[in-house]
């Protein structure tokens, strides 16, 4: 179980303006700032849930999963996971979490992963037999057998990251805090490592924390969503509930062909959101679809059409709007 | 406990194996090893031409300080100074988050993270030296004096050990430190030469505030049975002194990693 009650942690950074002079005065006399990089964050997470924690760049995601990875002093509030103080860095608390970042790595880079393998099979002293078993399950699931005994350097972005995942848990964590897991990944390569999150969640009812710039990281794996901006929680809660909140209006897309249509034809179907060439996709609200896609269908004969839910993108894109207006009127 | 010798003997053969990686750079650090052997006798056999006695010492006993220097650069250059420079790239790049996420202690992860196992050659290197200075004095050293002088050897390495920790946690704060370990390599290089060579202030300050004394003059003058044991036991208890300080610093540095950011 994961719980943080009015989590803040504050940054003091120097700050100065451009140029030389400033920069010489920045010497005798300095001016520091303080950031609030979390601003009383509370939520509770049960074990083996998979929820996402949303927010845009600088919103406080990183540095609440490193408070909760124990990496970070918090500056106020209770932090609790699996029952331990994170800061205290507990050995049973080590063993337990884990915690991989997409854009730093723990391989060794001169030497193959294997390498790194055996080295955290003696940090976390996993016993031969059940190092092996484990190794043989990773290799298995994320199909690393051609990448183990390849220098880390020769290894392509999405293998490397195949190779961190594996490298962050041999020990096998309960508790697995990922950010930013899938950053640079290729769509296969980003389905890959989201099936095999899913499948060690589900296999060792482990707890997922994830932050993902990939909304359809998110989607596919996390029921429940946290969203974060300027350190304050925005929302906490399940993932189809807030799209429904947000925007309870369906997407439509469709293609015309041999059929021309007026923007004032589609205005009567529903809110036109793209036109690219022959490709439509409108806002329809929901009591509406069967009609419209009726006369889609019949009518204007359309194909490859699709009813979805509106992207997450443009549902947070509201949100963070929305809590930026009310921090700046508050 | 076994943790720790297991993490340490797997991270002795990934360093030896990271070494030989590249095969040029291997060989080639072999031949720097035995031409700086070389280089650091050549000050000795200038400074004794013409002169029976320095400051007291006579060559084959200034000869000794050299071995333990040679020794306690060779443990400096082949473990300590190699994963110092892992340590600060690894909080430059914030890679040290992973060291603190692993249950064992950062400190035992860090000081030993990098070998270059070629400095063995300098250690055996330093043992042919003594050897050679003993047979130009014309006897052999009691089993006490051996005893004393190897027990000081390993409080020297503790000491430079010590300072070396205290400047790695105040990497901590100053990310760029690379100045500061050539100065203090510099420093160092002054443990050379017997500390009765320098005079007044200077000598105070090898002693007390960087202690190179400690690391190479004093086991010398054991090893030579010139060394009284309230001396011995003022080097013993001021290396303990040392590593206890830097472990402090070290824990309070640690606090004040802020983690470079994603």
């Amino acid at each position: 179980m994961i719980r943080a009650r009015d989590l803040t942690k504050h940054f003091r950074v120097h700050k100065r303006p451009p140029g030389f002079a400033s920069a010489v005065k920045s010497l005798f006399h300095r001016k520091y700032e303080t950031v609030k990089a979390v601003d009383g964050v509370s939520f509770t997470i049960e074990s083996g849930e998979r929820v996402g924690f949303l927010g845009p760049n600088g919103a406080g995601k990183t540095t609440t999963l490193k408070v909760l990875s124990g990496l970070l002093h918090p500056t106020s509030g209770e932090v609790e996971v699996e029952g331990h103080v994170p800061f205290k860095r507990e050995t049973e608390l080590l063993e337990a979490i884990t915690l991989v970042m997409g854009q730093k790595s723990q391989l060794i880079w001169d030497l193959p992963p294997s390498e790194t393998y055996a080295m955290n099979r003696a940090v976390f002293d996993v016993p031969k037999d059940e190092y092996d078993k484990t190794l043989a399950e990773l290799t298995e699931l994320l199909d690393l057998a051609p990448l183990l005994d390849k220098p880390t350097r020769q290894l392509s972005l999405g293998e490397r990251m195949k190779c961190e995942l594996a490298a962050a848990l041999l020990h096998r964590p309960t508790t697995l805090f990922l950010d930013e897991p899938t950053i640079g990944l290729d769509v296969a390569m980003q389905v890959a490592i989201r099936d095999f999150v899913r499948s060690y969640n589900q296999k060792h009812e482990a707890t997922v924390l994830l932050t993902s710039h990939y909304m359809d990281d998110v989607v596919a794996l996390c029921p429940r969503i946290i969203v974060i901006d300027a350190g304050k929680l925005i929302h906490d809660g399940d993932l189809r509930q807030l799209i429904k909140t947000m925007d309870p209006d369906k997407r439509v897309s469709f293609t015309l062909t041999g059929v021309t249509v007026s923007d004032d034809d589609l205005a009567k179907l529903g809110t036109l959101v793209t036109r690219e060439g022959q490709r439509f996709s409108l806002k329809v609200s929901e009591d509406r679809i069967p009609s419209v896609v009726g006369h889609l269908l019949g009518t204007l004969k359309a194909a490859d059409l699709a009813i979805e839910d509106p992207p997450l993108e443009e549902i947070l894109r509201v949100m963070f709007g929305q809590s930026r207006t009310k921090a700046t009127s508050a | 406990m076994m943790r720790y010798v297991r993490l340490l003997l797997v991270q002795m053969r990934i360093s030896a194996a990271a070494g030989m990686a590249y095969r040029a750079d291997f060989l080639l650090e072999g031949l720097m090893a035995i031409t700086w052997m070389g280089l650091t006798l050549l000050p000795l056999v200038v400074l004794y031409q013409g002169r029976e006695m320095v400051a007291g010492w006579d060559a084959p006993s200034a000869l000794i300080v050299i071995a333990y220097f040679m020794a306690v650069r060779a443990v400096l250059d082949g473990v300590v100074s190699p994963s110092f420079v892992d340590l600060v790239e690894r909080i430059r790049s914030g890679a040290f988050d992973y060291v603190l996420l692993k249950p064992v202690d950062a400190q035992a992860i860090v000081s030993a993270s990098r070998f270059e196992p070629w400095k063995i050659f300098d250690l055996l290197g330093a043992l042919a030296l003594v050897i050679y200075a003993f047979y130009k004095k014309g006897y052999a050293p009691p089993i006490e004096d051996i005893a004393l002088g190897v027990l000081l050897f390993f409080v020297g390495v503790l000491a430079m050990y010590s300072v070396w920790i205290l400047c790695a946690a105040a990497s901590f704060w100053v990310v760029r430190l690379d100045n500061l370990t050539y100065l203090l390599g510099a420093i160092f290089d002054t443990a050379r030469w017997p500390v009765q060579v320098f005079r007044g202030l200077w000598r105070w300050v090898f002693t007390f505030v960087i202690p190179v004394a400690v690391m190479t003059t004093y086991p010398a003058m054991a090893l030579l049975g010139r060394l009284d044991a309230q001396t011995a036991l003022a080097t013993i208890g001021g290396a303990l002194g040392l590593l206890v300080l830097s472990r402090v610093v070290w824990r309070y540095a640690i606090r004040s990693y802020t983690s470079a950011s994603s």
